[in-house]
This record gives structure tokens, sequence and C-alpha cells, in this order.
């Protein structure tokens, strides 16, 4: 039981407009399944931008849980999407990793309304292989963002979920073994061991990464799933990665996924960043992901925005819901009427072959001007699928 | 009889090796061959521009039409800079080296994004540029410091974010209020830059692609000294 649930239970609860004829979980889910629905769902990743639109800076609720579950219900119940993201911030998910004592130089705050900026835990694969083999995401656990701040964040959104009777999602982020394998050294480093260092010794890295990833989806199934959560965001690292990487590496992510979607009825795959045109086949082969949140084409493909979209609504057609638009850059900087225009855009060249939700490639920045968000939202509201 | 003065062919098919050697990410294979070269009477200046920088647009090339990829990318300019190391110390003023111009390059403060600019600085040198790389997470004051010390024609702000991109603007403004905006061109950097919103902020220019952002900044070092202070529109 939460005050600041039970507050917004009170101001919303019975008193919400329709908004069409399906409620927003039901949308979600219909798209995801592939089948017809009232609207294009629109679902934006809007992470740090709402906690600015609710009228707080990020130094303010990184240390207070409520203003955090404050900031993603105040939004929701004003621009009414189709779904509630989870608030995530990298310390939610390293922090674990990290003895309390040192935590401090590992995360930097630059202004109120910016990224939290984090540095590597381990410098060299032999230090990042010990950090696992030593389990120190068990020793530092206790007392760490994900167990203090993440968690009960994640509870409280839920507590929402299933007091407003599932009228709107609430989506929990969850990342990948690759995510993780690099973002504990560093993306930079991870990718350029691929062809440095022996195979072995890097795979060897990667299990003990996933190792640890199959142990946080118990956990996750223990205190998401059993606390009603259904629709589950799959954060994929691998976002530089070459088809060699793939093939060599990407077996660790296709585990994850596998146990994932025997926990979760609804998990999408988010892949921002200039999508290897293998990586997005290979999403279309993984068993379960019923949609994926993709971004830019591969700086290779020459290709308009409606030949992107298009191409890879065809590739998606009959197996995959297609997640885009506007980018996360025209959102911020663009016009009210470049978003509608890509947002149509979008819309227009993939529901032919398959369902679309409406939401940039990766998240809303905080400086994205709020007619921006609006026309996105308006724009789907337009458009029957 | 050095290269130099031996069959051009000759000159030419051990910098093509050399250059061979940077696309195939071979760190042993160039610094032997680099030496090679350098044994064999080629100039530093040459090995470095025909050989090492020739391999590098070549990756560029490879990567742009999908023969090679990011991870290929980045150990070729590892290699480029192990070859590097073999030649600079074999450099003399008086070889006739010519630098294209002068530049500072870091990621801006609150940004720890680091493959662009580990790919950019490689392929600004390659280009014949001097490039100075500040490292990631470089405050307003340390661009102030670095425009004083090393004195560059441009100044290279790697933003990697549309937050921290916005802050393009704070770093300008502090370039300008320390008396230096007048004396460098300042291009952004990054998958989320803006060029409209770059001039707007009071920069000159901006890429999300470092072999385009060559001919960016070969405007800006000729507009900066064509203009002998004066700023570009
Ligand atoms: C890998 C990656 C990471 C890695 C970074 C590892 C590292 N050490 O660099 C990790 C996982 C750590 C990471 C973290 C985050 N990331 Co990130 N990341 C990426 C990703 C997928 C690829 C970046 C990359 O390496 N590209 C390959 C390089 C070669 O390309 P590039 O950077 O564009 O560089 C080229 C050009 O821009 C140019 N260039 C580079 N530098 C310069 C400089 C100058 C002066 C010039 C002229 C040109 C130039 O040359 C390069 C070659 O052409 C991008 C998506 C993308 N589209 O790129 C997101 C992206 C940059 N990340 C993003 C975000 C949001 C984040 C996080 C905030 C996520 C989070 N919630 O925690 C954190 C940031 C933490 C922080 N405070 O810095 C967003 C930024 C969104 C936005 N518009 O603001 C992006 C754009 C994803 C997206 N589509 O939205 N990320
Ligand atoms: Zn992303």
């Amino acid at each position: 039981m939460s005050k600041v649930v039970d507050e917004w239970m009170g101001r919303l609860k019975g008193k919400l407009k329709p908004v069409g004829e399906m409620t927003h979980w039901e949308r979600m889910a219909a798209a995801f399944e592939l089948k017809p629905t009232d609207m294009v769902p629109v679902a934006p990743e809007l992470d740090y931008w709402q906690i600015t639109y609710a009228g707080y800076t990020h130094p303010e609720i990184y240390n207070d849980v409520d203003k955090t579950t404050d900031a993603c219900i105040r939004t929701w119940a004003d621009l009414r999407t189709d779904a509630i993201w989870m608030y995530v911030d990298i310390s939610h998910q390293i922090e674990h990793f990290i003895p309390a004592e040192k935590r401090p130089e590992h995360f930097i705050h630059r202004g109120p309304n910016d990224y939290l900026l984090f540095k590597p835990i381990a410098k060299t694969l032999d230090e990042a292989i010990a950090l696992y083999e030593e389990r120190t995401f068990e020793k530092y656990g206790p007392g760490s963002r994900p167990a203090t701040h993440y968690t009960p964040h994640m509870l409280q959104l839920l507590e929402f979920q299933e007091k407003m009777d599932r009228v709107v999602p609430i989506i929990v982020g969850i990342g990948t073994p690759s995510n993780f394998a690099e973002t504990i050294v560093e993306v930079q480093k991870f990718v350029r061991w691929t062809i440095t260092e022996p195979k072995a010794k890097l795979k060897h890295y990667l299990d003990l990464a996933l190792g640890e990833r199959l142990e946080a989806l118990d956990f996750y199934a223990e205190h998401a799933r059993k606390n009603g959560c259904e629709f589950v965001c799959l954060f994929g690292g691998a976002r530089t990665w070459g088809p060699k990487q793939l093939e060599e590496f990407g077996y660790a992510d296709k585990a994850f996924v596998d146990k994932a979607v025997k926990i979760f009825p609804h998990v999408f795959w988010h892949i921002c960043g200039h999508n290897l045109p293998q990586a997005m086949e290979a999403l279309t082969r993984w068993d379960g992901i019923q949609a994926v949140q993709y971004d830019m084409p591969y700086y290779s493909q020459k290709l308009s925005w409606p030949e992107w979209f298009e191409s890879v609504a065809r590739l998606f057609a009959g197996k995959r819901c297609a997640m885009n638009a506007p980018t996360t850059q025209l959102a911020c900087h663009g016009t009210a009427a470049e978003v509608k225009a890509m947002v149509r855009q979008f819309i227009e060249c993939t529901l032919p072959h398959t369902t679309a939700v409406i939401m940039p490639g990766c998240e809303i920045d905080s400086f994205s001007p709020l007619e921006n968000v609006k026309a996105m939202i308006d724009t789907a509201r337009e458009h029957r699928s | 009889m050095t290269a130099q003065g031996r069959d051009p062919a000759e000159a030419a098919g051990l910098l093509a090796r050399l250059a061979d050697l940077v696309v195939a990410m071979d760190v042993e294979g160039v610094r032997r061959e680099a030496e090679a070269c350098l044994a064999a009477g080629l100039s530093p200046t040459r090995v470095i521009s025909e050989g090492l920088s020739a391999g590098m647009r070549s990756v560029g090339e490879k990567f742009k039409a999908g023969e090679v990829y990011m991870p290929e990318v980045l150990v070729s300019c590892d290699v480029y800079y192990k070859g590097l190391e073999a030649v600079r110390p074999h450099i003399v003023p008086s070889d006739g080296s010519v630098s294209r111009g002068k530049m500072i390059l870091g990621t801006i403060h609150g940004d720890i994004h680091t493959v662009g600019k580990d790919v950019a600085v490689p392929v600004f040198q390659a280009a014949g540029y001097d490039v100075v790389d500040l490292g990631v997470d470089v405050s307003d004051d340390a661009f102030v410091d670095a425009i004083q010390r090393h004195r560059p024609d441009v100044v290279g702000l790697g933003t990697y974010m549309t937050s921290t991109f916005m802050h393009a603007g704070a770093t300008v403004e502090t370039i300008r209020r320390a008396g230096l905006r007048e004396r460098v061109r300042i291009i952004c950097g990054g998958p989320a830059v803006d060029p409209a919103a770059a001039r707007r902020m009071g920069a000159d220019d901006a890429s999300d692609d470092a072999w385009e952002a060559v001919g960016k900044i070969g405007r800006l070092v000729e507009c900066l000294r064509a203009g002998a202070g004066r700023r570009a529109s």
C-alpha cells in the first residue's frame, strides 16, 4: 500500500473519460497480438521527460521514489498515453555491482534536465569476469538502488495498474545480457574485444552476464509478474555489433528471451541506434517477442524514411508489431507539424503490413517541447488500425 | 637506393600493403610494414598520408558500403594509431608535412559516449588534420583552456545525446566569454545533432557522419582563414 498511489486513485478512479472504444491496455495488447485496434496505440518512453513535465528535477527525484512514481502517473493522467513506462536510469541497472562507498564517483548529475552520467565499473576483461565470478552483485545488492529505488517504484506503479483495474499497462524495462556485459566495461571496449580477445574468454564473460540476467528473471517473475506485470521491454545491447558478432555472441540474448517470454505475456525488444539488418531479422526469429521498438536504418542502407518504415513493416508482417516514430531527434528539434508528418508516414507505411505502436526508437529527450509530444499523441489518435 | 628514388611502383606497392594492413586490423603487420616503408626511404609524411591514412579512408568506404562494421572500424582505428606510433618519431620539421588545420575535440560534459569520438578523431587525422583528443566528459572550462593552449582552428564538440547537444550553447557561450569565439570555428558531432539547431546555439555546423564532416571542417577552416576572425554566418 503506498500513499502516492492511493492519492492518485482518489483523483482518477471512476473519473477518467474513456479514450476510444478500447481501454489503453486492450489497445496495446491487441496491437502486440497483431489484431485490429480502434486507434493506433501511442506509448512513448518518457523517462526523464516526464520528470520535467511533472515539475520535478532529476536530482530531486533521484532519492525520492514517491516523486518518481508521482511524475509517471501525473504525466499519464494528463496525456493519456496507452502505457506507462516505469522510470529507469542507469544507476537502477548497475549500482549493485559497486560497493556503497564507491557509488558517488560512478554517478554524476549534470543538470536538472540531464541524464545521469556514469563511469564504467571494470576496465579489463579479467576485472569484469572477476566481478561476476565473485558475485559482487549479490554482495552489494542490498542497499543498492535496484533494491531501494527501482523495485519500490516498479511495485508502486504495478499497484496503480492493478487498482485501476488494468485500464493502462505498466511497462517494466529489463536489461539483456549483452546490455549488461557492455555497460559494465563500456561498449567500445566490449566491441573491440569481440575481435581482439580470445573468443572462449569473451564467451565466458558473456555466459556469466547471462547467468546473472537469468537469475534476475527469477526475481522479476516473483516481484513483477506476480504483481500483475504483463508488458516488458527488453533493452538490448549489441547495438554496435556487426553480423559476425551477432552470430558468435547473440546466443546469450536469445537464451534470455527464451526465458523472459515464458514469464511475461507481452514482451518487446528495444533496439535503438542504427539498426543492423541482420539484428532486425534475428528479432523476427526469436520466438515469443511480440513487438520491436526500432530506430534508424543502418549506415549502409540508403533508405528514405518511408522506405525504411515499409521495409521493416514487410519484414515484420504476420510476426511482429512495429514500434517507431518520430525519431528522438525530431521530437526534440523538430516542429509539431514535422512530428505529425513523420508519425503519419510511419503509420501509412506500416499498417498495410502489420500493426503499429507510436513511440520514438529511444526515450524522449527531456528537452523535447510539450507540443511535439502532444502532436505525436494526437496523430496516433486519428488512425484506426 | 631508397624507395623514393627507386621504382615508384615499388613505393606504391609498399604503401598499398600498409593501407591494406589497417583494413585487415593487423597490429603487428602494421608496425613492421610501417618500419619497412621508412627503411626503404619513404618519407614519414608519405607513409602516413598514402599508407596509414589511405587505409583509414578505405575503412570508411567499406563501412559505408556495409563491407565492414563498427567493431572492425574501431579495431582498424587502433591499428592506425599503432602505425602512427611507429612513424611519428621519424618526423622531422623539415619533412614538409603540412597539416590542413588544427582541431581539438572532446565529448561534452555530461556525455560518456565515446565510440563516435574514437572513430571521428582518426578519420579527421587521416584527412590531414592535427587533432588533439580531449577525452570524454570535458567541461566548458577545459575547452577554453585547450583553445588557449593548443590554438586550434576548429573546436569539435562530441554531443551524442540530444540533452548534451542542447548544452553546446553553454559551451559556446563560455568560449565567447573567454574572448576566444572569433578565433575558432565550432562543429558539433554525434547521432543526435542538427546543423540548424547547432547554429541557433552559436556553433558553426554539425554532422552525424565523420566522413561527411571532413568536408564541413575543411570549409570552416577556409572560412576562418579567409574571414580573418569573422564568424561564418
Ligand atoms: C552504444 C550506445 C551507448 C553506449 C555508449 C558506450 C560508449 N562508451 O560510447 C551506452 C550503453 C553506455 C549508452 C548509454 C546511454 N545512451 Co546511448 N547510444 C548508443 C548508440 C546505440 C550507439 C552509439 C555509437 O557508438 N554509435 C557509433 C558511432 C561511431 O556513431 P556516432 O556516435 O554517431 O559517431 C559518428 C558521427 O556522429 C561522427 N562524430 C562523432 N563524434 C564527432 C565529433 C565531431 C566534432 C564531429 C564533427 C563528428 C563526430 O563520427 C562518427 C562516425 O561517423 C546510440 C544510437 C546511435 N544512433 O548512435 C545511442 C544513443 C546515443 N544513446 C542514447 C541514450 C539516451 C543513452 C543513455 C542516456 C541511456 C540511458 N537511459 O541510460 C545513456 C547515456 C549516459 C550518459 N550520460 O552519457 C540516445 C541519445 C538520445 C538522444 N537523442 O538524446 C541514442 C542516440 C540512442 C537513440 N536513438 O535515442 N549508449
Ligand atoms: Zn535506446
